[in-house]
């Protein structure tokens, strides 16, 4: 049975981030809070809160799955949002990587 | 190389200190996202998948070498020691910070840079042909014409809130480099019967969901007329173009609808209206800034033809770069040198700091100073010595710049894609890296010749996969990506649309669907100079489906 999940960007850093268990904003995809389908007043709740406070941007609720224990996102879109570009090195011979959240304070949340 | 006057630096600084405001007041909270949004996009700062991106206009794509070593610092800096040159002759950034945008533009504004109506429904950066100013087959250097325009666009306020995004290309030679026909309007250098220069005007032409090649308005325009036709272009379109479809709001559509007669009328009607008003171009003016784009002072050159058959033997990948990588000069001992972009296994349009600092010292050393962006993600010194080119090609070996695969297999224009782009609907990068390794050999990319793949990851085409000679347009199908092929497209004077060829492949099938299109071409061309493109026009679809699909 799917489940639903929160997610934006920060507003400094641009970063995606998704809304935790604890009703933080978070980097990490597998630190974020499952709605059930029951819950669509707390979804909806957490979204205007969110959209309210203005330090995420782009919200957006997306359909995951949970796989051995891990949350996957059914978009392709979403699985690359959370891990980064999939393409292979950059021309510096460095990984592309995500956008990271506390680096050099550029961040709002 | 054109310099800002009061009224550009002016606007410039104005706008960049208007824009650092609103980037405080956003941070503070004083403004929400949805008043900031299109306020930040005015400025070309748009929210891709995993952070901002900041497009800056690379005006006509052309760049000193002071500009190219800002591009590079601002990239180190502020970003994550690359940039992507993008087929709007621009530069994107990928991970800036919305913090340090305002300071990323203060350091544009000292180079006379920025990054106004890189986005919106406006007219946007004005684009040419690469090698204008330095072609042998130009007519006129387009430049100044370029310049004009963006003048004349820049903040208009008449054409602030067009119906939709505006592009305009312009070239001065007869051979189409800057793709005229695919954009909203084209400018192509004519010539009439009194041996005087003008403009053919083509309009109605584009890419995306609905791809057109541009209808020709006007077949002659004299130069003091230009803007004011072009004025009365715009403002038929900015009236009659569609504002209830977005999908429709391209002049290409109205154009198509209304039929070109219907819409040349109503230019013609405009442009009785305002011909000879304060649109004419002084001819005072027309020379003030052509000035700026006077030829350099070339030094005469003893050595003006290059034994490339000579040279490939004594360093074949020298050779190879001679090959491909040099276009033909005006000026007798110089050439145009095509900066690959395109390493074998690179994300095309890339260039890392050191690279671009490496670009901009070869420009000023080597190339009066000058340096251009091409639509095809590549980057070009225009005024090379015929007697420089080893120095040259020996500086950028050593920043891994060398590829000599200008025009060939592994050159393809490719879109960000699903990578970073917010609109894509499947990958682009790895396509490309795929079959570029596939193709990496280079005497497989000599044996094939001159083939253009162009990638695109959703519809809007922004890989420009509707002109490739191979085009790949990447979608989405239940979750995944699907990628179709399509064959026959020219972005070129011969302009065409490619077609569909057929059901689509899943990504790592792609690679081996275009070997097979490739192998076909070579076993049924009439010789070495048949190129892909000739051979598809001269055989048609079906064998190259058969090829693929195999007989149904």
């Amino acid at each position: 049975m799917s489940k639903e999940i929160l997610t934006g960007n920060e507003l400094t850093s641009g970063a995606a981030v998704y809304l935790s268990a604890t009703g933080e904003w978070v980097e990490p995809l597998q630190s974020a809070r499952l709605f059930s389908k029951e819950e669509v007043a707390e979804r909806d709740a957490a979204l205007a809160a969110t959209k309210a406070g203005g330090r995420v941007i782009s919200l957006e609720i997306e359909e995951v799955d949970e796989v051995n224990g891990q949350i996957v996102p059914k978009r392709l879109r979403e699985r690359i949002r959370a891990a980064g570009p999939t393409a292979p090195l950059t021309l510096n011979g460095q990984a592309y990587d995500r956008q990271h959240l506390g680096e050099d304070g550029h961040v709002s949340i | 190389m054109y310099r800002y006057d009061e009224f550009d630096a002016a606007f410039v600084a104005g706008r960049t200190a208007q824009f650092a405001d609103q980037v405080k007041r956003r941070l503070s909270g004083e403004l929400t996202e949805d008043q900031f949004r299109p306020l930040r996009l005015m400025n070309g700062l748009y929210l891709q998948l995993h952070a901002y991106m900041l497009r800056v206009a690379v005006p006509y794509g052309t760049l000193s070498s002071r500009q190219m070593r800002k591009l590079a610092h601002i990239a180190r800096v502020y970003d994550r020691g690359y940039g992507h040159f993008t087929t709007r002759q621009n530069i994107q950034y990928n991970w800036p910070k919305l913090k340090d945008i305002p300071i990323i533009l203060d350091e544009l504004a000292s180079v006379e840079m920025h990054a106004i109506q890189t986005s919106g429904n406006c007219i946007r950066n004005v684009t040419t042909d690469q090698f204008a100013g330095a072609a042998a087959d130009e007519i006129i250097d387009p430049r100044p014409v370029a310049e004009i325009l963006r003048q004349w666009s820049s903040l208009h306020p008449e054409f602030s809130y067009l119906p939709r995004k505006f592009k305009i290309a312009i070239t001065g030679a007869p051979q189409d480099r800057a793709a005229i026909r695919f954009h909203d309007i084209g400018l192509q250098a004519a010539v009439n019967g009194a041996g005087e220069i003008g403009w053919e005007v083509w309009v109605g032409g584009g890419l995306g969901r609905t791809p057109m090649i541009a209808k020709l308005i006007n077949s002659f325009v004299p130069n003091e007329h230009l803007l004011a036709y072009l004025e009365s272009i715009m403002r038929v379109y900015n009236r009659y173009g569609r504002r209830d479809n977005k999908y429709k709001a391209r002049i290409k559509i109205l154009v198509h609808e209304e039929g070109l007669e219907t819409i040349k009328g109503q230019v013609e009607a405009e442009f009785a209206e305002v011909r000879g008003g304060v649109l004419t171009l002084p001819s005072e003016e027309v020379d003030r800034i052509s000035a700026y784009f006077a030829l350099p002072n070339f030094a005469a050159q003893t050595l003006t033809k290059i034994d490339v058959a000579y040279e490939s033997i004594v360093d074949a990948a020298y050779g190879r770069w001679l090959d491909n990588n040099i276009n033909a000069h005006a000026q007798p001992g110089y050439a145009s040198v095509t900066v690959s972009l395109k390493p074998v296994g690179g994300a095309p349009g890339d260039a890392t700091d050191t690279q671009m600092e490496v670009v901009a010292d070869l420009a000023e050393k080597y190339s009066h100073d000058e340096l251009r962006v091409t639509h095809e993600q590549n980057l070009v010194l225009p005024h090379v010595a015929l007697a420089d080119l080893r120095a040259v090609y020996d500086a950028l070996v050593a920043v891994k710049l060398a590829e000599g695969n200008n025009n060939l297999i592994t050159d393809m224009i490719c879109c960000p894609g699903l990578d970073f782009c917010a609109l894509a609907n499947a990958r682009s990068i790895p396509i490309a890296q795929e079959i570029s390794k596939k193709f990496a050999e280079p005497a497989r990319q000599k044996e094939i010749g001159e083939l253009k793949i162009k990638i695109s990851g959703c519809i809007n085409a922004c890989g420009h996969h509707h002109v490739g000679h191979i085009g790949i347009l990447g979608v989405e199908k239940k979750g995944g990506e699907l990628y179709q092929i399509t064959l026959g497209g020219d972005a070129t004077e011969h302009a065409s649309v490619g077609k569909i060829i057929g059901p689509g492949f899943e990504a790592e099938n792609v690679p081996g669907a275009i070997e097979k299109l490739v192998d076909f071409y070579i076993a049924q061309r009439t010789s070495e100079e048949e190129t892909f493109i000739a051979a598809y026009r001269r055989l048609g679809e079906a064998p190259f489906k058969e090829a693929l699909y195999g007989t149904a």
